[in-house]
């Protein structure tokens, strides 16, 4: 297993090598120095301010290794501050970007864990409702919910989350966030429970097509026959084999806890990493987009490492040679 | 029944809208919200709007302009008096400033630098901002204004070369590099109350940059113990300032708050009754507005006690909170001008919540450009491109565009000048710049394309609108123009790309039309005039004539308009500008856009400013109405979560029956 894990770490050290290369291409490609410079400072700034935004902020080296220049350029530097996370200052505002992080982690995380906890919660328990009343009305209703749920866009949720709970019900505020423990509750409420019923379709119709297809197996047949109650069989037999495709879901899911909910926390005004991509998207901020490409990426390759490595937990017939 | 009635009472007790604490009911706090965080709150760079919303309100200038007056008017704030120009015998001209005496900065740890809490403001702070104004290292964007400061730009290369030769010269503290370095010339400090300022020419403008944040006085304490270092915040987000309100939390992505300083002139010494620091008295007014200012005339400044700022990103749900009182302003969204505005003015249902709607024209100017240095649209085509742009510029319909895009706001423009500011004629209408189809094709055949078919080469005549925006919106937005001018028979082809790119076409001189607009920086004629010089030409200098209008006869004129007096000489100098401009058509000039402003009726005195200019200390709030109507607008509605209840038992039930039935 450690021989495995070293290959599948090594493979994923050169995914991120390649992802680090691709965002220099794609983001020294699209845009110059200059006009990085003058995005953030504006038009009407002196070609010598924008020299000196440049010098402050690390642009002024040439973008290529060179002769004479085989260490001091962007290549080698955009390297380097990203495989040491150090981002260096927001191309916008001139912050630095690892605060901006670590600041930005702890609202992602107030929202997505609890949206992710409550919505497998739910999801597991509403799929196996419905798988464990498969082919009645209950069951296809469920379906139809689900499929009907996964269609609509999660900005629709959003809306129609805010204009019902918010304005015309007025239970919770329709925006805001305050971090202080008493009323952090109050804000966070409505985000979580859009994010969880925006989820809840596509989470229902896979977690109960899983089950259905463990609920014929022949195991099932044995443990009802041997007098298993239905709920003990559902609860314990069925969920307990089915976890390989959930947690194959669930794992793949934990990246974008740490990288925040894009639209959710624009729009619920929640000061996460999330809302700091969209900021950064918008204000042109390469060097902040940079970051967080960089940090998805490498969430997302140690997410598959570890779902590999999760699938011998729940199942003792897998190996990982 | 006690199962219902005790989920009622939770519910009832933890269900609730209100985003602020309830302790806060009753104080005078001003709730307002932002889109876009500030950049930086660095005086010496802080320009955009977005700073200006806590720049604005901590930096104290030793001007400002009087809050009713307009047209505006320069009052003194720090300073005892405006001070007048002293013309020199060698061609400069001198402004003397003096402090009022017991001035001070916020209490802040970075005096302990200099051992105390707080210390008394001197004229030295002023020069130590105006030499960060010209360091290199600052990156000021108002460098050029400031250029005609005596000695400025020595200072800046004074600066650079040492910094390069010197190392260690580098990693002295700011303010011993600029001591080292020697200051800049024409900024003479002649006592603890009194400093000069030379210009090397006239320059009568530079009184406005007085009142703006840029020239506060900045401690030296501040940005040498705010150096983002040790756990210590930057100095662009940590200000160390003396203005009426100081900033007491920056979350800058979440929220942050401004409290009453306590060190502000206006509340150390409320007996000088400065014109900064009470409400002002003035005559002219109409009577139900000077009725609703006349219990405050003369009262003392600030009325409220706090400024909470929250951010929302997007409108919709800014604009509900809005509504449901807990903002005490907002601006109009589009996507609810309909329900807000009836008829040019407040809805009923707007009415009936007792808002009040304050229009005012924003000082700026949109407008579509043609880039002179272009062969077919340029001067190079002599007569026969001059016909071509007063042609275009008359089939250009900006009422109807106007209507389409922006809710019917904004006045259409005549000219350059917007209204409130010296030069604008309410009376003047531009010949070419009204709708007169027959006309513009009469011209359209005088210049060689009738029918929009060039008379020598037989094919269409086609030009390119460069855009600076790929979206579907901003396309159609576009589009519209490029209509306008189809019904000419002129084919103009958009030519859409990134900002970047457009920006690189612009450096190229490749491009031949083009839509831009200006903000006034301050309320003079000269800082709309002047984007058309030669000086400013973009193939020039790289500067904000985009155009790349060269007229000498306009840059003469501009000359002497410049260090005149608002007059009536001045007037006439600006009238014949206007002409030149009328004639030759650089520019189609577009709109001017207009503000809408919605505020409740707990909120008092909102006077639209236009310019972006502190207001905040004038406001006031009655906290008892706002708790009262916030209470009445915002009742929870309960019953659905039992109807929920309901609904799910009596859907779920039969099915679990049906299914153990038939299991059975």
């Amino acid at each position: 297993m450690l021989a495995y894990v070293v290959r599948r770490l090594s493979y994923g050290a050169l995914v991120v090598l390649g992802v680090l290369f691709f965002l220099f291409v794609l983001f020294f490609a699209v845009s110059t120095p200059d006009d990085i410079a003058r995005r953030a400072i504006g038009d009407k700034a002196m070609p010598e301010v924008i020299e000196q935004w440049k010098i402050n902020h690390g642009y002024d080296k040439p973008k290529w290794p060179g002769p004479g220049q085989w260490s001091d350029n962007l290549l080698v530097e955009h390297y380097r501050r990203m495989l040491t996370f150090d981002f260096g200052r927001s191309d916008a505002d001139g912050t630095p970007i690892l605060d901006r992080i670590a600041k930005g982690a702890g609202p992602s995380l107030a929202l997505t864990l609890p949206m992710f906890a409550i919505g497998l919660v739910i999801g597991l328990t509403l799929s196996l409702f419905v798988a464990f009343f498969r082919e009645t009305y209950i069951d296809k209703a469920g379906v139809f919910l689900a499929v009907l749920g996964m269609s609509v866009s999660v900005l629709l949720y959003i809306i129609a989350g805010q204009f019902l709970l918010g304005k015309v019900l007025k239970w919770f505020p329709v925006s805001g966030f305050d971090p202080a423990p008493g009323v952090l509750w109050r804000f966070l409420a409505l985000p979580v429970a859009v994010g969880v019923i925006a989820s809840l379709g596509s989470d229902v119709r896979f977690y109960r097509t899983v089950f259905v297809e463990e609920i014929h197996k022949d195991y099932v047949r044995t443990a009802r026959a041997k007098g298993c109650g239905e709920g003990r069989i559902m609860s314990r037999h069925v969920l307990g084999n089915a976890m390989i495709p959930v947690l194959t879901n669930v794992v793949m899911v934990i990246p974008f806890l740490f990288t925040g909910a894009l639209l959710t926390e624009a729009f619920f005004g929640i000061p996460g990493l999330g809302s700091l991509t969209v900021d950064a998207i918008n204000a042109n901020d390469f060097s902040t987009l940079r970051s967080m490409v960089y940090i998805s990426a490498l969430l997302f390759v140690v997410a598959q490492i570890l779902t590999d490595i999760s699938y011998t937990l729940v199942d003792p017939r897998v190996r990982l040679e | 029944m006690r199962v219902v009635l005790a989920v009622s009472l939770v519910l009832g007790v933890a269900c609730t809208n209100n985003p602020y604490p309830e302790k806060d009911d009753g104080k005078k706090v001003l709730y307002a919200q932002y889109h876009e965080p500030p950049k930086t709150l660095d005086p010496a760079v802080a320009y955009s709007t977005n700073d200006h919303v806590v720049t604005g309100k901590v930096y104290d200038t030793l001007l400002e302009y009087h809050y009713l007056k307009r047209p505006y008017e320069l009052i003194p704030a720090l300073a005892e008096a405006v001070p007048e120009p002293q013309e020199r015998a060698d061609g400069s001209t001198a402004y003397r400033f003096v402090l009022r005496e017991d001035l001070w900065f916020q209490e802040d740890p970075c005096f302990s630098l200099s051992g105390g809490e707080t210390r008394r403001i001197l004229a030295q702070d002023f020069a130590f901002e105006l030499m960060r104004i010209a360091d290199p290292a600052v990156n000021s964007p108002v460098i050029d204004p400031f250029s005609n400061v005596r000695g400025f730009r020595d200072f800046a290369s004074r600066l650079k070369e040492r910094r390069a030769a010197d190392p260690a010269f580098g990693r002295l503290p700011v303010h011993e590099q600029y001591r080292e370095a020697g200051g800049i010339s024409g900024v003479e400090v002649l006592g603890e109350r009194e400093f000069e300022v030379v210009l090397e020419t006239s320059y009568p403008q530079i009184l406005y940059w007085f009142a703006m944040p840029f020239t506060t006085p900045v401690p030296w304490e501040a940005i040498a113990y705010y150096d983002g270092q040790g756990g210590r915040p930057a100095f662009a987000d940590h200000p160390v300032a003396s203005g009426p309100f100081m900033l007491t939390r920056y979350d800058k992505q979440a929220r942050f708050v401004l409290e009453r300083n306590p060190n502000w002139y206006g509340l150390r010494r409320p007996e000088w009754k400065a014109p900064g620091a009470v409400f002002p008295e003035v005559t002219g007014l109409a009577p139900e507005e000077a009725e609703k200012f006349a219990a405050y005339v003369g009262k003392p400044l600030p009325f409220l006690e706090r400024v909470e700022y929250r951010r929302e990103k997007e409108p919709i749900p800014a604009f509900t909170k809005f509504l449901q009182g807990y903002y005490d302003s907002a601006g109009v969204v589009r996507e609810s001008f309909n329900k807000v505005i009836q008829e040019n003015d407040l809805s009923e249902e707007m009415r009936a919540m007792g808002m009040d709607l304050e229009r005012s024209v924003v000082p700026a100017v949109f407008y579509i450009g043609f880039n002179m240095d272009d062969p077919v649209v340029g001067r190079a085509g002599g007569e026969r491109s001059r016909k071509l742009r007063q042609a275009m510029s008359l089939a250009v319909d900006v009422e109807e565009y106007k209507r389409l895009f922006m809710n019917g706001r904004g006045l259409p423009a005549q000219s350059p000048i917007p209204p409130g500011i010296f030069g604008h004629d309410e009376e003047y209408q531009n010949p070419y710049r009204r709708v007169d189809l027959q006309r513009a094709q009469k011209l359209l055949a005088e210049a060689g394309y009738p029918g929009g078919v060039d008379e020598r080469t037989k094919r269409p005549l086609r030009l390119t609108f460069d855009v600076p925006d790929t979206s579907p919106e901003s396309r159609l937005r576009f589009s519209f123009w490029v209509r306008q001018w189809r019904r000419l028979g002129i084919d103009v082809e958009l030519a859409a790309t990134t900002y970047n790119k457009f920006q690189e076409k612009v450096r190229d001189g490749a491009y031949q039309i083009f839509q831009w607009g200006w903000v006034a920086d301050y309320p003079d004629p000269e800082n709309f005039l002047f984007l058309l010089t030669t000086e400013m030409a973009r193939s020039v200098s790289g500067g904000p004539n985009t155009a790349n209008f060269q007229d000498k006869d306009f840059d003469r004129l501009f000359a002497e308009m410049k260090v005149l007096p608002s007059g009536p000489e001045r007037q006439r100098l600006v009238e014949q500008m206007r002409s030149i401009l009328e004639r030759e058509r650089p520019w189609i000039e577009l709109f001017h856009p207009e503000d809408y402003a919605l505020t409740h009726a707990w909120l008092r005195n909102v006077v639209p400013a236009g310019l972006s200019i502190p207001t905040t200390k004038y406001f006031d709030v009655d906290p008892e109405l706002r708790a009262r109507l916030r209470s009445e607008w915002n009742e929870p509605v309960l019953w659905p979560i039992f109807l929920l209840f309901g609904l799910a038992a009596a859907v779920i039930a039969p099915g679990i029956v049906t299914f153990y039935k038939e299991r059975q």
